[in-house]
Parts: C-alpha cells; sequence; structure tokens
C-alpha cells in the first residue's frame, strides 16, 4: 500500500527561451533592479530540476523548450537520451542528475545557435503555446494505462500509478492577443487531464493569459519581482507536489486579470459581446456569428448598438474600425 | 467516519524502515554521515514528501528562519486545522530527531550545516568526496556483465535465501546460501537457532514485497555490522553509495579507484561488504578481480519503490507482475513455474494440480489454518494475493472476491475465540445490596470484565483492584460491619 500513500508526480517545465527577451533581462537598466541572464536562469533551473527528481526516484520529468517559431522537447525520464553516456568518472555527482543537466544545456545551445545565422530585423514571438501544446500531449500520453504489450512496463512504469501532473510555464515574453484562443483550449485540456498548471513570469508584466491558466487548474501564478532569488520562488512555489500543497500553501493569485481577446481581431477588450450559442467573444454587436453561423435578431442588434457608444467610454475606444466584412475570416476558428 | 479515517491514514504514513534506525544513532554518527553527498540524497529520498519540503525550503537559506514565519505557510483551514498543523509538527520533530534540523536554537529554523552542504551538492555536482561511486576503466578482456545476466545473478541469489527458508520448515532439501546468509537469518530470528527451522516472523518475512525483506535483512545487518565494530557509517555509506548508482556499469572499490586517500580502514570494511553483499545479491564481482564490482537491481532500486526484481519468469513469458488469479469459489490458478512462488503459495493453498506454467489449487479451512498456526496472520495472506493479483483481477472492483477475503478473516477469528485477561475475582458478598454496592462502583471506573449476578460474583481487571479494594475498605470502615471480601 505504500505506492499508493506516496505517489510519484510528473513535472513538465515550459521554458519560454525567446533571445531577445533574455538578452532584455540580462541588461542592467534602472527599470530592471535585478538583471538576471539566461546562464544564471539555467544553472538554477537544474538545481530545481534534479530537486524534483530527488525527491523520489520514480518521479518523472520533462523539459520543453519554447524558441522563437518553434518548440521543442528538450528532456524527457521516460526516453531518455540514448546516445547519452556519462563522461563523469569522479563519482562526484548523481548519474541521472548529470543526464538531465547536459541534456538540457546541450539541447537548449544547439537550438540557439541554429537560430543566430538567419538574423532577420524582427525576431518572431516564441512558440510558448506550441511547447505548451506538446506538454499537454506528453501528459495525457503518460497518463494513459501503459499498453501490456508496450515496452513502457519494462522501465519500471507500473499501469495504475497515475503520476500527479504538472506543468510549469516559466515565461519571460509578453501576451500575445493572437494565442489567446489556443491557451484558452489548452487550459480546458488541462483541466480535463487533472493537470495543474503554474506559472512564474520571469520577466516583463502580468500576463493576462498565463494568470488566467494558472488560475483555471488550480496551479500557482507568480510574477518575478526579486529576481535573485529565483531558487526559492522555484523550490517554495513550484516544486510541492499537490498533495502536499493541502498542508503547505503556496503563493496564489488574489487577483486575476479575466479579460479575454477578441476572436475577430485579437485585440484584449474589456466589454465584449458573446455569441450566446458558441460563446464566441467579438469586440462589437455582429449580425451573423462568424464561428457558428447563428443568425441574430435585428431587434437585439439595435439594442447592443445604441449601447455601443455608451460602452465605448468604459472600453477606451477598442471597436474603432469593426467592420463586420473583414471579420469573416479571422474568426472561424 | 470512514473518509475521515481513510484521509489520516493517507497524511501518516508509516515512515521507512531505515528511519528508526538512524533515529537510535547518535548525533556524530549522523553528522559523519551527512559528510557525503550520496548518503544525504538517500536519506532525503526516504523521508515523507512533507519533510521533503521542508528541507528543500531551507535548503537554499544562509540565515536561520524563525519558526514562526515558517509555520506561516502552513494551510491553517478551519475545517483541518487540527490536521495540517499537527501533520507539519511531527515533520519537523522528526526532522529534529534525524538531526538534519538543528536543534540548537528552537524558535529558529535551520538545517544542519553539513547536511545542508552536501545535499546541495549532491544536487548542483561538483566537490570531490567521489560518493556516488568511481565507475572503471572500460576493461578490454572483461566487457561489463549485461542488465539481464545482473538480473539473473540478482534473482537466482535472492530467491536462494528465500526458498531455503521456505523448504526448511517442510523437510525438503534444498541448496543451502552462504553461512554469512544462514547467521544472518537466525540473528534476524526468521530461522530458529538450533533447529534450522523456519519461525513464524519467517513465514510474515515471506509474504511481504521484496522491498520490504531487502530493507529487513539488511537492517539486521547493520545491527551486526556494530557488534562486527565495523564502522557503521561505512557500512551505511557503501549502501547509500550503492543506491544511487547506476545499473549496468561497473565501479571500482575504495582500493582500486584511489589507494592513496582511503584509509586501510575504509578499505577492509568495503571489501567486507562487498563478500557480505554478493552472497545477498546487491554486487556482482568477479571472483578473481575484487577491485571492480557490479551493482545490481536489488542495489540500485534500494532507495525507490521500483520493483527491486525482475520477473522471475523468463523473459517475455507472461506478465510482468502479478500471476494468481482467485475466483469466488475459493479455487486459485496461479500462472508460474516459480519454485519459490509456488512454495509460498503452499503455505496457505492446498495445491491439487501442477503444470508446467500453471499451479491450481484451493484455499480450504485447514489450508488457512495451517498457515495461521506458523504466525501468518489472515491480513498478510489477503495482501500477498493483492500484490501478486494477475493483470486480469484488476479489473474487478474490490479486487479479491469478499466472500474469500471475509472468510478469510473469519477464520483467523475463530482462533480467537477464548480472549484472556488478568483480574481478580470478587466473590462471597454477604449481601444483594454489597454486592451492587460494589459492582456498580467498578462498572462506573469501567473495570469490570464479567459479572454474576446469581452467584455474586465479579471479575475486574488487573489495574482496577487497588481502587476496588480501596473501596471496600473504605465502605467496611464507615459501616463498621465486615461486608464483603475479595
Amino acid at each position: 500500500m505504500d505506492v499508493e500513500e506516496t505517489k510519484a508526480s510528473h513535472l513538465s517545465v515550459v521554458l519560454d527561451l525567446s533571445p531577445a527577451h533574455w538578452e532584455l533581462s540580462a541588461r542592467d537598466q534602472p527599470h530592471n533592479t535585478h538583471p538576471l541572464s539566461l546562464a544564471s536562469f539555467l544553472s538554477q533551473l537544474l538545481a530545481f530540476l534534479n530537486a524534483h527528481i530527488a525527491c523520489r526516484d520514480e518521479n518523472t520529468l520533462a523539459v520543453f523548450g519554447a524558441f522563437p517559431k518553434k518548440s521543442v522537447m528538450l528532456y524527457s525520464s521516460t526516453e531518455p537520451p540514448t546516445n547519452w553516456v556519462s563522461s563523469d568518472t569522479t563519482g562526484n555527482a548523481y548519474p541521472p542528475f548529470n543526464a538531465v543537466d547536459s541534456t538540457v544545456v546541450q539541447r537548449i545551445s544547439a537550438e540557439l545557435e541554429r537560430l543566430e545565422s538567419p538574423e532577420g530585423e524582427e525576431v518572431p514571438p516564441s512558440a510558448l503555446v506550441g511547447a505548451l501544446t506538446k506538454a499537454l500531449c506528453y501528459v495525457n500520453r503518460i497518463s494513459l494505462p501503459p499498453n501490456p504489450n508496450s515496452k513502457a512496463q519494462a522501465n519500471g512504469f507500473h499501469p495504475g500509478v497515475l503520476p500527479d501532473p504538472r506543468i510549469l510555464i516559466l515565461s519571460v515574453s509578453p501576451d500575445l492577443s493572437t494565442s489567446y484562443i489556443p491557451i484558452m483550449n489548452s487550459i480546458f485540456s488541462a483541466q480535463k487531464l487533472k493537470a495543474t498548471i503554474d506559472v512564474c513570469q520571469v520577466y516583463g508584466h502580468n500576463s493576462v493569459f498565463l494568470q488566467q491558466a494558472a488560475h483555471l487548474t488550480g496551479g500557482s501564478y507568480i510574477l518575478l519581482e526579486r529576481r535573485d532569488a529565483l531558487l526559492q520562488y522555484l523550490m517554495m512555489s513550484f516544486l510541492p507536489p499537490p498533495s502536499i500543497r493541502k498542508t503547505l500553501s503556496v503563493p496564489t493569485q488574489d487577483q486575476v486579470d479575466f479579460r479575454a481577446a477578441c476572436f475577430c481581431h485579437k485585440k484584449i477588450v474589456d466589454i465584449g459581446f458573446v455569441c450566446s450559442v458558441c460563446l464566441s467573444i467579438y469586440c462589437t454587436p455582429l449580425p451573423v456569428c462568424t464561428t457558428c453561423r447563428t443568425k441574430f435578431p435585428m431587434k437585439t442588434l439595435t439594442r447592443l448598438k445604441a449601447a455601443q457608444p455608451l460602452l465605448l467610454g468604459v472600453a477606451g475606444g477598442v471597436m474603432t474600425n469593426g467592420g463586420n466584412k473583414g471579420t469573416t475570416t479571422n474568426g472561424g476558428r | 467516519m470512514p473518509a475521515i479515517t481513510l484521509h489520516a491514514a493517507e497524511e501518516e504514513h508509516s515512515p521507512h524502515s531505515l528511519i528508526p534506525f538512524l533515529h537510535s544513532q547518535p548525533q556524530t554518527l549522523l553528522t559523519r554521515l551527512y559528510q557525503r553527498p550520496s548518503a544525504c540524497l538517500s536519506i532525503f529520498r526516504l523521508l515523507a514528501p512533507l519533510q521533503q519540503q521542508i528541507i528543500m525550503n531551507l535548503l537554499w537559506l544562509e540565515a536561520a528562519i524563525s519558526s514562526t514565519t515558517m509555520s506561516a505557510w502552513v494551510v491553517r483551514d478551519a475545517r483541518k486545522k487540527v490536521t495540517s498543523s499537527t501533520s507539519y509538527d511531527t515533520a519537523l520533530s522528526a526532522l529534529f530527531k534525524l538531526h538534519i534540523l538543528s536543534t540548537a536554537n528552537l524558535t529558529k529554523l535551520v538545517l544542519n550545516s553539513t547536511f545542508k552542504t552536501s545535499l546541495r551538492q549532491a544536487l548542483t555536482g561538483g566537490g570531490a568526496t567521489g560518493s556516488f561511486g568511481v565507475p572503471a576503466e572500460p576493461d578490454d578482456k572483461h566487457p561489463p556483465m549485461s542488465v539481464e545476466a545482473l538480473d539473473g545473478y540478482a534473482l537466482e541469489r535472492w530467491e536462494t535465501i528465500l526458498h531455503y527458508m521456505v523448504s526448511s520448515g517442510t523437510g525438503q532439501g534444498s541448496i543451502q546460501p552462504s553461512k554469512d546468509v544462514l547467521f544472518l537469518l537466525k540473528q534476524s530470528g526468521l530461522m530458529a537457532s538450533g533447529t534450522n527451522q523456519i519461525t513464524s516472523e519467517g513465514f510474515q518475512f515471506l509474504l511481504q514485497s521484496p522491498h520490504a525483506q531487502l530493507w529487513q535483512l539488511l537492517l539486521e545487518y547493520l545491527r551486526m555490522a556494530e557488534a562486527r565494530s565495523m564502522d557503521l557509517v561505512e557500512v551505511l555509506s557503501f549502501l547509500f553509495m550503492l543506491s544511487t548508482m547506476e545499473l549496468g556499469r561497473e565501479y571500482s572499490t575504495a582500493e582500486g579507484a584511489n589507494a592513496g586517500t582511503t584509509s586501510q580502514a575504509q578499505m577492509q570494511t568495503q571489501k567486507a561488504m562487498l563478500a557480505d553483499l554478493r552472497d545477498y545479491g546487491l554486487v556482482w564481482t568477479r571472483k578473481s578481480n575484487v577491485k571492480r564490482f557490479h551493482p545490481t537491481r536489488l542495489a540500485t532500486t534500494l532507495t525507490s519503490t521500483s520493483p527491486p526484481l525482475p520477473s522471475s519468469a523468463g523473459p517475455g513469458a507472461g506478465p510482468k507482475e502479478g500471476f494468481i488469479v482467485l475466483e469466488t469459489n475459493y479455487r486459485v490458478y496461479a500462472y508460474t513455474d516459480n519454485p519459490l512462488q509456488t512454495a509460498v503459495l503452499n503455505l496457505f493453498v492446498s495445491l491439487k494440480y501442477r503444470f508446467p506454467n500453471l499451479v491450481v489449487g484451493s484455499i480450504t479451512r485447514e489450508s488457512v489454518k495451517k498457515a495461521l498456526a506458523s504466525g501468518i496472520s489472515a491480513e498478510q495472506i489477503i495482501s500477498y494475493l493483492i500484490a501478486h493479483a494477475h493483470p486480469q483481477m484488476r479489473k474487478n472492483n474490490p479486487l479479491l472476491p469478499v466472500t474469500v477475503q471475509d472468510q478469510i478473516r473469519l477464520w483467523e477469528l475463530e482462533r480467537n475465540r477464548l480472549k484472556s485477561s488478568e483480574g481478580y475475582l470478587y466473590t462471597d458478598f454477604s449481601s444483594e445490596a454489597d454486592y451492587q454496592l460494589v459492582l456498580n462502583y467498578a462498572k462506573q471506573m469501567d473495570l469490570v470484565i464479567w459479572e454474576s449476578s446469581a452467584k455474586r460474583c465479579f471479575f475486574a481487571s488487573t489495574e482496577g483492584h487497588p481502587r476496588i479494594k480501596a473501596f471496600i475498605e473504605r465502605r467496611t470502615a464507615e459501616a463498621g460491619s465486615a461486608d464483603g471480601y475479595p
């Protein structure tokens, strides 16, 4: 019965590795009181990852990296890199730690080097959503009871022992309003998988969407203020599995920004118009919902239009050129 | 109510069997042990999750933190106020007992500085202690053992021990394990020292999980190490080093690695331990060359809960775990041709047929009574059946047929129809009133075990005798006449 009482837990870490924002974070500027470079971030992160594996031998770990326009799985403990050979001959490090550390660092530097060559004038935003989706797919895969014929059991993976899945997002880039819908979809699938999403915004301002992700999945959200204490934040807030959080609390948010982005212009709106059938959000009243093609009665429309100038004052001029014709192509998500 | 008890059971899972042993050790010994990063890591793994989290919270702090600040993090939910704060307090006191938390000042929480340094080193790597085992140089003449061969070796060794224990009771001869193993089995009380017969503890031992068995033997080994005047720190840290090693790699002994830095005593201890652990199947060494060794799966899974032994059936033969099918008609089908598993089943099942890969038997009153008589409890039988249930059985809910479970428990209760308790019989009361008076007094104190008003006597527990006696004496003194005497 011991196995039931102290379950292994799974942690997927999603790293936002946008070079531009890490460069900003490392710079010693007046508004940036605690500069944090990528290198020192990684060394603290690796200590955190090691701590997760240290807690129990069965704890599983996966690391995903979100690079500009690309997301990569950097490490996964269920499929350890086959070509990895321990170079350590001194016996000063625990082999699994060594494997994680060297693999993650190697893969990140390889990916970053590959980025350098096609240096354009504008750096595309990092594929955080892609990495998050990959992490969810991975959680889904390991949560399924393994097929008795598959090799998964040979790795000491018990059926019926479901690792407590958690996803930790370490983000440095600001919200991308275009990623609202995919992030919301990820949140829903995380809820379905009973996965907790923890978020640590390492650099920049509060992220509206990630805040919601943490809130809706019961995770904790931290906007890192003292970046020199990153490791302590990681250990205290993101290491404990859900069972421990019942006893030792972790920081949660007292205020969550629940604003949504409209489906037509991908703008974050204070007041939106919601289709009563499919719950799509628009920044301006439409006669026909572009997602589900529901026609709204003229009467409602005129009433909403009449109320609009009143709302405009509150919304701060969001709906300036919201022509109905232009929205049909974008709203189909 | 059941929900609450379940919750409590979840919160307070029993600590690992090694922890109480460590509690009993003096602080100086533990501090010496904590100098090894591998030992710190292994001990950390054996702790309860809450204790681990407390250590992690404190690990990276340079200064001491006041205990009130720390306890502010404890959830004080109105509903669970009692349970959460108590489990937090027990976690803290357990850490104090292990001297992981410094006991110098109780209002401040601070980790033992040796432990802190070593665990930090374990997590970040570095240092020059070599405590995670020094891999041996590749040897061209002798290629390293494959994982399968190591598993086979470990399994063969371990099953020899267990099989010897099982068959000792039945009188059938089987391969004897080495003298040291026998001595260990006798020391731990699993085998009777005179007759070489298995004891009732031994039967209980057989039904435990391999992991628990392994630790029980190792704990006994540790106790023996003290008697053999081996350095306990060396023994423990060697075990912990083994547990952090990689399966399928070859390591060099202290002697082979750096003969300059290790002391003579250290080498002696390691040499002796390697020979012993070889007998238990924890390490494998080529006989001619004792400067290098392979840890087996038994050793590398010491601090985890993954199965320490590979499936006993050959590779690819049947499912990895679970081979027993139990039906509601008490029939047992065991898909195994392993003599050890058959022998263990034979302890509480009356076996009927034996096929190349299948053993059929049934659980009967006689077979269970036989098992109960040799000291096995009904719970142990049931938990063994649950632990080894065939994957097909896992579809059932509950796993085992309720009728069979209940019947096994009832058979156990049959043995316990007589309950003995010590006490005093109070008789010869002169009048009914006196009898009632004393009886009521005893009943109020909840001391009465049995009473008979027809015979005007009652039986009360031993602890209550002085009070009842005093009461009677007081009454007699008050009344001034002799009433009743016990």
